[in-house]
């Protein structure tokens, strides 16, 4: 049930094999709450702010935008209340590193989340997790029991002036609501359809207050920046790119799981050597690197290092680090269908390229798998594609359109076959 | 103020507005500056999501939609590039994908936006060979509405609509994606003061009133501007006229009166204008005792004697009633007749009825400010000097105070009744002679509202019967009569009339039918806005 | 994702909630500093006492929270984890995105769709199971999977994922 420790193991993850860690009194005992303390009673809020900021943390959501600079943009002063929200609504397919921080972790996200309450003012922390993570959900409410009733949250933390209230929060089953705007409706009570933009959460938020959004693993990174400091975190991944990440690899290969691991690593050192590989000595055909909305990279573009600058050079992104390994008998349309499929689903309805765009990408990919596309489908997908970029509410449309764009890119060869056999010609690939 | 430069030309536009919103305060809006839009509406809440008003904005890298995009000083918007024009393509072949291709029998043909904006802004064919989306082509939502859930384009214009104009809230969006659909709440109609107006606003042929279905092809229809006159709010319509009949009202609009709504009351007045039971000929009352039909000249005539012998006994002795329903002119014109008459009996009743502190006012007439305005006092002041006994004749417009006078018992002592009216009334009975009046939708004039706003009305249909405004039977009365200021010979013309008005009553300055325009102006004379 | 699968056979249509219901949905509306913000939680609690958000039970809940019925069942149709329709005494729920499907997820699906005489998304006839696919349960590398109700299962092969449904009661 619970979720087992990674293979490879960081600073987030080092006592994961441990479940005493999950428990408030074995977290302490690790070290637990200090950074915390450290925070609140040796640091001023702008402080810790400037020290996440310079420290370099990026929001490990998928967007990457960096985290205490986001917590700058909160308006100072305590005219009216301050929210913070925890993004726990994981939902890129691939990705599952925020459930194993949430089942394995809570109290080092709790801290993380203290942290950045005092950091940015905010007096009541909502964490938003997916319905589906149900165990999650109930190992997160133990933590928050074991808090309050340790003096962690509640009024006066630890003696101190800062009052901090955690409330979480479940999901219901809807893929855009992890869209921080979509969130803060769904938070609302209503239906998780992101906002137009401005206003933005940091002036217009949760409730119509300032609002910080910030994800699991990013919260649980904070408390090790202010215990070991921005020089120990930047000398950790990337210059760009600092820290661990976790990837989460699945798909074709040995040993699919979760891996703690700097930023910057190559992606074919994660398939194969930490993976294992693809089984049975089949070969890899391409590997998604970031969760379903990231484009597809193929076999020879593989010596890429994850992270951000370097995997937009090859038109793809980190996202939320969830490697998806496909061998070769993989069907690449089969692929598309899966993808378009989940994009269809999940749109929220909002947006005309949107809404229309999903549905249309998967009805032409459906035909093509079948036997029935032309060859003008192709260039009609790559057009609607293009439509549903960068003219919606939130990037979801983008979301759904990178994949199907990636797979066209280096797979174009896959779809033509369909079109000319007027069959799929991967009889050994996976079931759709 | 911002200064902000659109399509190359210089304006001033006020701060904090968005781009769609200036366009709209300089009236340029699909009016010298096209920015097509579904979503957005001037009248509701700012949503975003139709995506097709996107406009390049120098400076920014993304296009952006002018509904949402709040204008800033030195701003420069360009509406129309190439740029742009790739943009709505997409958003209209998008918004085509799921929509039947049944414009040939959809009632919208004709004021489609879809067709419109495709035409204007769309690819020349269709690329989708995909099926559309099947669902609902007939979904009740109420007793006025019907839903075609298949040519829906999402835009929630009705949604937010009620939930912020009707504030009845009873549509909603459910589901998500390409899944979503309009729907009702089980057991929970479409079904309020205002619920056709979300078939004005829907831009497409998904919501239709129940009303027009299918009556007649819009192309048909010539939109001829005039004023509903179901209450004293006096809302601006568009009569929708063919075969020199009325088929609707739409609502014009009218910031400063209703926006762009009506209510369903008085849009279904227009029901009113070829009703069954209009009064289409002179009657005068025969030997025998019932009212038969007679020629304009003959009941002129019969009136004229009745009058006369009434008054030889001296002044004073005939009362009038005026109708709220009546223009301005034609009261003008009772006024005229009844100080020639040198009587000063002159009252009005204005029926009255529910009110919502929104679009629908207590008076159910649509001049009762005009007849006041005018000096016509309530009708008790009638009733009074009748209950006394001082009245031996009276000239009734309308039927609106036959329960204050006391009914048809109060006037049968009378010597003499005069009525003009438009419908047949219980005050037949009692009348002596009857003429057929017009109603606001077939004469020229004014219409004061609730709140002194006074409005033209212009003929946009001709009755099919004889009838004539009251303004004029009056003068030819007054003419028969041979009274001070009715002129012999000289053709009614109710423009003259209604420069006499502005000239005579000072409230009434600058307000004749050319001065107000179709917007309308306040009384209160010439420098008024 | 399939939701609002074929109607399960069921008694009468839910309407009111119990008390200890209606205790903890105020409970959760003290969190918000709107109470609006606890429809979601407040569908969940309804939901486990009943199994599905009928209209008579939209309308009591939107009493409670002072809103429409309309803005209730509007959420409803929006989130996959509500029914606007009776469900099975079990939800089995096979994932089926990219990382499961690479890994035999699909085959697993048609072998419960056979198993049970359903087709995902409907209900089988005694009540008993409401089978459905759904997308990325968060549990990529231990594919394939499926969750009951709330709980994970994964791993799978598929006569484990035949014995697992048989033995829900």
């Amino acid at each position: 049930m619970a979720l087992t420790a990674p293979y490879v193991t960081n600073y987030l993850t080092q006592h994961f094999a441990d479940d005493a860690f999950g428990q408030v009194d074995g977290y302490v005992a690790r070290g637990g709450y200090e950074a915390a303390r450290k925070a609140i009673t040796r640091m001023a809020p702008d402080e810790v702010a400037t020290l996440v900021k310079d420290a370099g943390l990026q929001g490990r959501g998928g967007a990457g935008f960096v985290a205490g600079l986001k917590w700058t943009f909160m308006p100072k002063g305590a005219d009216k209340p301050k929210y913070l929200v925890c993004n726990a609504d994981e939902s890129e397919p691939g990705s599952f590193k925020d459930r194993i921080l949430m089942e394995r972790g809570p109290h080092q996200m709790l801290e993380g989340i203290l942290i950045a309450a005092w950091a940015t003012g905010a007096e009541k922390t909502f964490i938003y997790i997916r319905g589906e993570y149900a165990f999650a959900a109930s190992q997160l409410e133990r933590a928050i029991e074991e808090a309050y009733s340790r003096g962690y949250l509640g009024s006066r933390v630890m003696g101190t002036a800062l009052s901090h209230d955690v409330v979480l929060v479940r999901g219901a089953g809807a893929y855009i609501c992890g869209e921080e705007t979509g969130l803060l409706e769904s938070l609302e009570g209503k239906k998780g359809q992101p906002r137009k933009k401005p206003p933005f959460p940091a002036q217009y938020g949760a409730f119509g207050m300032p609002t910080t959004v910030n994800n699991v693993e990013t919260f649980s990174h904070v408390p090790h920046i202010i215990k070991n400091g921005k020089e120990w975190f930047r000398s950790i991944g990337t210059e760009k790119s600092p820290g661990t990440t976790i990837f989460g690899v699945s798909g074709h290969v040995v040993r699919p799981g979760l891996y703690e691991l700097p930023l910057g690593t190559k992606l074919d050192e994660i398939v194969f050597e930490h993976a294992g590989g693809v089984p049975d000595g089949r070969r890899v055909k391409g590997v998604i690197p970031g969760g379903m909305s990231m484009p597809i990279l193929p076999a020879g573009q593989l010596d890429v290092p994850m992270a951000n600058e370097f995997l937009r050079e090859r038109k793809s992104m980190l996202g939320t680090g969830g490697v998806m390994v496909m061998d070769e008998t993989t069907c690449m349309v089969r692929v598309g269908c899966v993808i378009s499929w989940f994009f269809r689903d999940e749109s929220c309805g909002q947006c005309t390229q949107c809404r229309e765009g999903t549905g249309w990408m998967n009805k032409i990919l459906n035909r093509i798998e079948r036997g029935a596309g032309t060859r003008e489908d192709l260039d009609v997908l790559l057009d609607v594609a293009g439509k549903m970029e960068g003219a919606t509410i939130c990037a979801f449309s983008d979301a759904a359109a990178w994949p199907v764009q990636g797979l066209l890119r280096h797979f174009r060869e896959d779809f033509e076959a369909h079109v000319r056999e007027q069959k799929c010609p991967f009889p050994a690939s996976f079931e759709l | 103020m911002a200064n902000v430069i659109i399509d190359g030309v210089a304006y001033e536009v006020q701060d904090g507005r968005t781009i769609l919103q200036a366009l709209d305060d300089l009236g340029l809006l699909m009016n010298g500056v096209d920015v097509p839009h579904y979503c957005w509406h001037p009248k509701l809440s700012i949503d975003g999501s139709c995506r097709l008003c996107q406009v390049e904005v120098k400076g920014q890298p993304k296009l952006q939609i002018a509904c949402n995009t709040v204008v800033a000083n030195g701003m420069e918007i360009t509406t129309a590039n190439e740029r742009v024009q790739k943009a709505r393509e997409g958003v209209m072949e998008l918004l085509l994908v799921n929509h039947p291709l049944d414009c040939p029998i959809c009632d919208q043909a004709g004021e489609c936006k879809l067709q419109d904006y495709a035409y204007e802004y769309g690819l020349t064919h269709a690329r989708t060979k995909e099926p559309r989306r099947p669902l609902k082509k007939r979904a009740d939502l109420g007793p006025t509405i019907l839903l075609d859930q298949e040519r829906c384009i999402l835009c929630r214009r009705c949604v937010r609509f009620t939930r912020e104009i009707s504030k009845t809230g009873e549509l909603c969006v459910a589901s998500r994606g390409d899944r979503s659909t309009i729907e009702t709440f089980p057991g929970a109609p479409l079904d309020n003061d205002y619920s056709m107006n979300v078939a004005d606003i829907c831009p497409v042929g998904a919501l239709t009133t129940k009303d027009f279905r299918f009556k007649i092809r819009v192309w048909f229809l010539d939109e001829r501007p005039g004023v509903c006159t179901g209450c004293a709010n006096g809302c601006n319509v568009f009569l929708g006229v063919a075969n020199n009949q009325v088929y609707r009202y739409v609502p014009r609009r009218n910031d400063a009166v209703n926006d762009t709504w009506i209510c369903d009351e008085g849009r279904m007045s227009y029901k009113r204008i070829g009703a069954a039971d209009r009064v289409r000929e002179p009657m005068v009352r025969s030997a025998g005792g019932g009212l038969a039909s007679a020629k304009l000249d003959t009941a002129i005539a019969a009136a004229a004697a009745k009058l006369r012998a009434v008054t030889s006994g001296g002044a004073g002795v005939v009362a009038a009633l005026g109708s709220a329903h009546a223009t301005n002119e034609d009261l003008f014109v009772l006024r005229r007749f009844c100080e020639a008459l040198g009587t000063e009996t002159m009252g009005v009743a204005v029926p009255t009825g529910r009110a919502d502190g929104f679009l629908i006012k207590a008076e159910k007439a649509a001049n009762g400010a005009g007849a006041r305005a005018l000096g016509f006092k309530d009708a008790q002041a009638v009733a009074d000097r009748l209950k006394a006994g001082a009245v031996r004749a009276l000239i009734v417009l309308g039927d609106d105070a036959l329960a204050v006078l006391g009914g048809e018992a109060a006037l049968a002592k009378l010597e003499c009744v005069i009525l003009l009216a438009t419908h047949h009334t219980p005050l037949e009975r009692a009348a002596d002679v009857v003429f057929p009046a017009r109603v606001a939708a077939e004469k020229l004039g004014t219409l004061t509202n609730h709140a002194g706003r006074v409005q033209r009305v212009v003929p946009a249909v001709e009755p099919a019967f004889e009838a004539y405004a009251e303004g004029e039977i009056l003068a030819r009365l007054g003419e028969a009569l041979g009274l001070q200021g009715f002129a012999p010979g000289r053709r009614y013309d109710a423009r003259e009339v209604s420069k006499l008005l502005g000239e005579a009553v000072p409230a009434f300055a600058g307000c004749d039918v050319d001065a107000v325009g179709d917007e309308g102006r306040p009384l209160g004379g010439a420098g008024a806005r | 994702m399939t939701k609002n699968a074929s109607a399960a056979p069921s008694g009468a249509e839910p309407k009111e909630l119990s008390a200890e219901s209606r205790a903890r949905i105020e409970r959760e509306m003290a969190k918000f500093p709107k109470k609006r913000g606890a429809l979601l939680a407040a569908l969940h609690i309804a939901q486990e006492e009943h199994g599905w958000i009928s209209p008579a039970l939209a309308k009591t809940l939107a009493a409670l929270f002072e809103i429409t019925p309309i803005e209730v069942m509007e959420v409803v149709s929006f989130y996959n984890m509500f029914y606007d329709r009776p469900q099975g005494r079990h939800h089995v729920y096979v994932c089926t995105n990219l990382p499961c499907s690479l890994r035999g997820a699909r085959g697993l699906l048609r072998a419960l769709e056979s198993h049970l005489g359903v087709r995902a998304g409907e209900t089988t006839p005694d009540g008993r199971v409401t089978l459905g696919h759904e997308e990325c349960l968060g549990a990529c590398a231990y594919a394939p999977m499926l969750r009951v109700g709330p709980t994970y299962h994964e791993n799978l092969d598929v006569e484990q994922a035949k014995r697992l449904v048989d033995a829900l009661e």
